[in-house]
């Protein structure tokens, strides 16, 4: 094959003679040169990928959960936190409607009496639906969630992935628990990439004695089993008097986390992005543009970034799907997400601890559990997909 | 060799110690010390237990303390009291939990070592084919698939629908198959990518088509010319996995409640006893340490022209 | 006169690659007697290696396809040969080299246990007498200290060592035909030398025919007794060394030998480069494929594929170019 695929040699450099006839010959190459086409990076890669059946059907179904997790509240979905211990708990998947909320829900208010108007009376309804039903939702939540209130009124789907222990709904659970987990993954590994990229780019610039330091001290950390120090770490600062420290600093839990997962997730980074900034400072074709003259700023956008951006951006679809399973993780062992946030490692956790000999309840697992393997596969192919369109020395392996 | 090993033990002592002072600094910096957010002890219990748990001297004599007694005992008893399971020391529950993690870990990378390896090696010579398409795909299921919601999933099917496995305990062969199986799924999926990556690139390999010019059928070339350098990928991957089947371990002690160091150690973290935590901690660090250092040895072994030093 | 050592006849490989099909060789036919050199020349993707590749089975499949041809081996034809039957050739009668020999070794055995599993193989040694073969083929081979160093690893050898080796190893069972694919390219100027000189060495002790891939027209002057000049995986000229040297009658050919450096030179000008690039073979148009980049172009060369015909009576010359080259290239001169 490699007979085939070679291009041709160069041709041999001419021994000046007459000067016209040089000037025809240079004329020549340079018409020859200027006539071959290339494609660039991100053209080929995207050809690649889009003849990457697996990898394209993933990033559609990416695109799909993203769009529909955005708009979660907008679907009428019923309440995600609402309980029914009494009639409702964990009820198997099931086909029959029911309303979205009993009216029971606005008997304990103690404004609703005292109000007379009509549009005050429903305005005080929509305050109470939406504290109730929904966790205290953000603005861009609320106008959504109201929205969805005055398209679909009370109308919700059945519990089609039936209740749980609380009697609460599981799949309005799984659409919302996707938003908290994809929020963490892209978080995370963006709070993994600043860290990996900047400590690996300043250390690969920088060469030499800080460079070695800098390294060793990742090849320390490598060796330690980091994510045991997470959890210890994790453990520390969830304990009531530092929460509420960091609290004081603006740093809620969840943010605590994000940092935690991505001080994990850096340290490959750091390696990749190092390894190709050393090469590329060496490489020939960084030399030959600064031969011809290009000026810095040239070689910069075209020539670093490009190489480095297409390593970063197939570690990064590497990374989210370990994120994301690193956060469910945690949720699991009860140590991540906390209640009433929802995520799907968490609704797993829930699905395992009511299990009995007896009862098993296999939905509560099931559907959380399906819709967090879907994501990864989905993930991990599209990580595949990207790898083999960016990484050119990966090519037709 | 043995200046590479002696460079070695240098670095694993720097690296714990420095993990020691990471979480002894973590541990003390809860204000109020382990006793605050319980109910009101009597003082005299309080000073009790301070005294117990060594928590009377000032923090620098505690911090050296600790270091005085893991240098001076490394073996035996050396971290201290649990604050959990206030009867042992924290060697004594790391003791009783080891062997089951260990057997359960050993297990788990025996099988995917040779589930992986072995499917990898098909699906490359038969690349495209059915079945390397088959495998493949269920390797990156594998991968996919968290090992809760595996381990989770097989206890559903195979401890309550179809009873074939027992729920829970220790001590027999059909105890420790299933969670070993969970454990070692995802690494199996990942050698087996590794393998089949490995041996593409090999087959492709100059030396493989002299191998074929000098008559020799497919499977000699592959077990004797290919196997070695298609394995090289997965030999460096051991280091990795023997840290990820450690972390593995945590979840499947706790679906499958086997009396592991995993379970020990979560429920240390969540019901925080410092104490067993940060032994674990380090016990869990040098543990990696001497698999990494294993695998660095059976690399050079593999590859002659790696020297280890 | 006896059969032929080796006919390829009407050979034909392509490749179904993402970009389409290369059609890589398209009908190569040749022969090769028992003791000489033929020396096969041309770009990088003219079909040399492939072509060579054929002849040992070793087209990797998929992607490569024999779409038609006969390699016929004293009479018996490789192509249709059952796979148990080829390998009791491969490495016994025809043995290759390979051009890079930094790669062609196998990085992770020693060389005893590279060079031995061929006798064992083929001549039915024992270990012992393998291994005492293998020392004899490295001494042969001019390797110092044969009997200590059999026991490293390529890794330990220099690359000239290697390419040794490598010679060693592909002569062990005394091959009838040698397929030398580049074998210097990949070496320094001075190693190559002592190569070639090597080979042509052990050729006249043990009478083996060589096929000589190269693009290198020095070494083929040195080295081979007739030449095949191969364009887009067809032979555009064949002929005696001495004869293309004197007067090619392909324009290939004969830029091919204007842009190698040649010590007898007269005209002092400058090297001249082929222009233009090798046609792509994925899509081979209707005429001569050389006709886009060469200078001797007529419109009829753009219509019809132009057939190999022979020049003189006893069918040693053969080459592929409607155009009648010397004559032209005479009145040049005159002019």
């Amino acid at each position: 094959m490699s007979d085939v695929s070679d291009n041709a040699e160069l041709p041999n450099q001419p021994v000046p003679d007459t000067g016209k006839r040089d000037l025809e010959y240079y004329a020549r190459i340079l018409e020859e040169a200027r006539s071959i086409k290339g494609t660039s990076l991100w053209q080929d890669a995207w050809k690649q990928l889009k003849r990457n059946r697996a990898a394209m059907v993933s990033l559609v179904f990416l695109i799909l959960l993203a769009v529909l997790a955005f708009f979660t509240p907008l679907l009428p979905l019923q309440s995600p936190i609402y309980q029914d211990i009494e009639q409702r708990q964990l009820s198997a998947p099931s086909f029959s409607a029911i309303p979205l909320y009993p009216e029971s829900i606005f008997e304990n208010d103690e404004q609703l009496p005292k109000l007379s108007n009509e549009s005050e009376i429903a305005s005080r309804k929509q305050e109470i639906l939406v504290t109730t039903l929904w966790n205290n939702p953000g603005t861009v939540s609320q106008w959504l969630i109201k929205l969805r209130l005055s398209v679909f009124g009370t109308w919700s789907i059945p519990s089609l992935c039936g209740t749980d222990n609380l009697g609460r709904d599981v799949l309005s659970r799984v659409f919302w628990g996707a938003r908290v987990s994809i929020i963490v993954g892209i978080v995370a590994t963006f709070v993994s990439l600043l860290i990996g990229v900047s400590y690996g780019a300043i250390s690969g610039f920088m060469g030499g004695k800080v460079d070695n330091i800098m390294m060793r001290i990742v090849d320390v950390i490598y060796s330690v089993p980091f994510i045991f120090v997470v959890i210890f770490m994790i453990t520390i600062v969830k304990e009531d008097q530092i929460s509420a420290v960091l609290e004081k600093w603006g740093i809620d839990q969840i943010k605590v986390f994000f940092i935690m997962i991505g001080m994990i997730y850096w340290l490959t980074m750091a390696r990749v992005v190092r390894g190709q900034v050393i090469s590329l400072k060496n490489e020939q074709f960084v030399e030959a543009a600064r031969t011809i003259g290009a000026s810095p700023t040239r070689i910069i956008f075209k020539h670093l970034i490009p190489n480095v951006m297409g390593i970063v951006i197939v570690y990064l679809t590497l990374t989210i799907p370990a994120v994301m399973r690193f956060e469910a993780f945690l949720s699991f062992l009860g140590l991540g997400v906390e209640a009433p946030d929802v995520s799907w490692g968490l609704l797993v956790n829930e699905g395992i601890q009511v299990i009995t000999p007896i009862k098993t309840y296999g939905w509560l697992v099931l559907y959380p559990g399906l819709t967090l393997a879907l994501t990864l596969f989905a993930l991990s192919f599209l990580g595949d997909g990207l790898r083999d369109a960016l990484d050119p020395k990966m090519k037709n392996k | 060799m043995f200046a590479f090993l002696l460079r070695r033990l240098g670095w694993a002592i720097l690296t714990v110690w420095i993990v020691y002072t990471v979480t002894f600094f973590l541990m003390r910096s809860v204000p109020g010390g382990p006793f605050d957010g319980e109910r009101q002890l009597p003082e005299e219990v309080e000073r009790n237990l301070l005294e117990k748990y060594n928590l009377n001297d000032p923090v620098h004599i505690q911090y050296f303390n600790g270091i005085r007694d893991i240098v001076a005992n490394p073996i035996g008893e050396k971290f201290g009291p649990s604050i959990r399971l206030a009867d042992y020391n924290v060697d004594e529950v790391i003791a009783q939990g080891f062997p089951v993690s260990a057997s359960l870990g050993i297990f788990a990378m025996v099988f995917a070592l040779l589930l992986g390896m072995t499917s990898g090696v098909i699906s490359a010579i038969k690349r495209n084919s059915a079945l390397d398409v088959g495998f493949m795909a269920a390797a990156t299921l594998g991968i996919s698939v968290p090992s809760f919601v595996l381990a989770s999933v097989a206890v559903i099917v195979f401890v309550f629908w179809i009873p074939i496995f027992p729920a829970a305990g220790w001590g027999e062969l059909s105890q420790i198959l299933l969670p070993a199986l969970c454990l070692g799924a995802p690494f199996a999926g990942y050698i087996a990518r590794l393998t089949r990556t490995g041996m593409l690139e090999v087959l492709g390999q100059d030396y493989i088509r002299t191998a074929y010019a000098k008559g020799l059928a497919t499977r000699r070339v592959v077990v004797r010319h290919a196997l070695r350098g298609a394995i090289l990928p997965v030999v460096s991957y051991l280091g990795p996995a023997v840290a990820g089947i450690l972390t593995g371990s945590l979840i499947v002690e706790r679906i499958f409640y086997l009396p592991g160091m995993g379970s020990h150690f979560i429920e240390a973290a969540l019901q925080r006893d410092y104490p067993l935590a940060m032994g674990m901690v380090l016990v869990y660090t040098c543990l990696l340490y001497v698999m990494n250092t294993l695998v660095d040895i059976s690399y050079g072994v593999i590859d002659p022209r790696v020297k280890v030093e | 006169m006896n059969k032929p050592l080796l006919q390829v006849e009407n050979l034909g490989v392509c490749f179904h690659t993402d970009n389409g099909t290369v059609n890589a060789v398209n009908g190569v036919s040749f022969q090769l007697e028992a003791g000489e050199t033929l020396g096969i020349v041309g770009e990088s993707g003219s079909g040399k290696s492939v072509t060579n590749l054929a002849i040992m089975g070793l087209i990797p499949s998929p992607p490569g396809e024999i779409t038609s041809g006969e390699v016929r081996f004293r009479g018996e034809d490789l192509l249709t040969m059952d796979s148990q039957h080829i390998r009791e050739i491969r490495g016994n009668k025809i043995a290759m080299i390979f051009q890079d020999p930094m790669t062609a070794l196998n990085p992770f055995l020693t060389v005893e246990e590279q060079l031995t599993e061929v006798t064992q193989l083929h001549l039915g040694h024992s270990r012992r007498e393998a291994r005492a073969h293998a020392i004899d083929m490295l001494e042969k081979v001019g390797i110092p200290a044969a009997s200590r160093r059999i026991d490293e690893y390529p890794h330990q050898f220099s690359g000239g060592m290697r390419q040794r080796v490598m010679i060693a190893m592909a002569l062990s069972c005394k091959p009838d035909i040698l397929i030398a694919d580049e074998p210097t390219t990949a070496l320094d100027v001075t190693i190559q030398a002592q190569i070639l000189e090597l080979m042509s060495e052990l050729q006249h002790q043990e009478g083996t025919a060589i096929i000589f891939i190269t693009h290198d027209l020095g070494v083929v002057a040195n080295t081979c007794h007739r030449v095949m000049v191969m364009y887009a995986g067809k032979p555009v000229e064949k002929a005696t060394t001495r004869e293309i040297f004197a007067s090619p009658h392909h324009p290939y050919s004969l830029g091919l030998l204007n842009s190698a450096l040649r010590w007898d030179e007269s005209h002092g000008g400058m090297l001249r480069a082929i222009p233009g690039q090798p046609p792509d073979l994925t899509q081979l148009g209707d005429g001569c494929a050389f006709a886009p980049r060469c200078e001797y172009c007529v419109d009829a060369c753009e219509t019809a594929v132009p057939p190999l015909i022979s020049v003189d009576k006893n069918q040693t010359r053969e080459h592929a170019c409607i155009q009648d080259l010397p004559s032209i290239r005479q009145t040049e001169v005159d002019v």
